[in-house]
């Protein structure tokens, strides 16, 4: 049981790696705009792909963690995907406005915001419970 | 809701880390538990109560405005 619960941990953060290789990988190679529409197109479903296997295990690890743990995770994600959804928001107002600052926020940018958003999270929920 | 896990640690002499052992928890989340911060299910309360042999309702008490 124990031993199971290390793997699945293990395993997430693995993916998590993968997700991370596969992502750097692709942009470096898109921004040079080397490649045909058909290998772009394919090379920027890679880490897409890498994403899903990642939250899969993720999903995974957490079934497999005690109570406290589940909940620390559970409240990352909700204020992680709560700050997320307020940039949003106020980025979509600004444009409205004609205001926008893609050189901050641009997709890429956007992506680290989410990251950086549950990292927040798991670091104020893990306070809370003080584990 | 105050809890008496430390008390019935205690009379076991087990460590935290024992106790969280037995019922398949981390150190960490039982020390979560036994501060408040953290109320656990009923399945893990039970599960406690019977690491110590006793009943939930020795282990938690709800405190006065809880009722």
């Amino acid at each position: 049981m124990e031993q199971s619960k290390k793997t699945e941990g293990r395993a997430s953060i693995i993916f998590s790696l993968i997700f991370a290789a596969t992502y750097l990988l692709a942009t470096l190679l898109l921004k040079r705009h080397l490649l045909g529409q058909t290998a772009s197109i394919l090379i920027a479903i890679l880490p897409v792909i890498a994403f899903a296997f990642f939250i899969f295990k993720y999903v995974k690890a957490v079934a497999n963690m005690d109570e406290v743990r589940q909940r620390v995770q559970f409240e990352a994600v909700i204020i992680g995907f709560s700050l997320t959804v307020m940039l949003l928001i106020a980025l979509f107002l600004l444009s409205l406005t004609d205001i926008s600052y893609p050189e901050w926020f641009g997709y890429s940018q956007l992506v680290i915001f989410c990251w950086l958003f549950y990292f927040i999270g798991w670091l104020v929920s893990k306070k809370k419970y003080g584990i | 809701m105050k809890n008496t896990i430390k008390v019935e640690r205690a009379k076991k002499n087990w460590t935290q880390a024992d106790l969280a052992k037995h019922i398949g928890i981390s150190r960490q989340s039982l020390n979560s538990i036994e501060t408040g911060k953290f109320i656990p299910s009923t399945i893990l309360a039970l599960r406690m109560a019977k690491a110590f042999d006793t009943s939930v309702e020795v282990l938690f008490q709800l405190e006065e405005g809880e009722y």
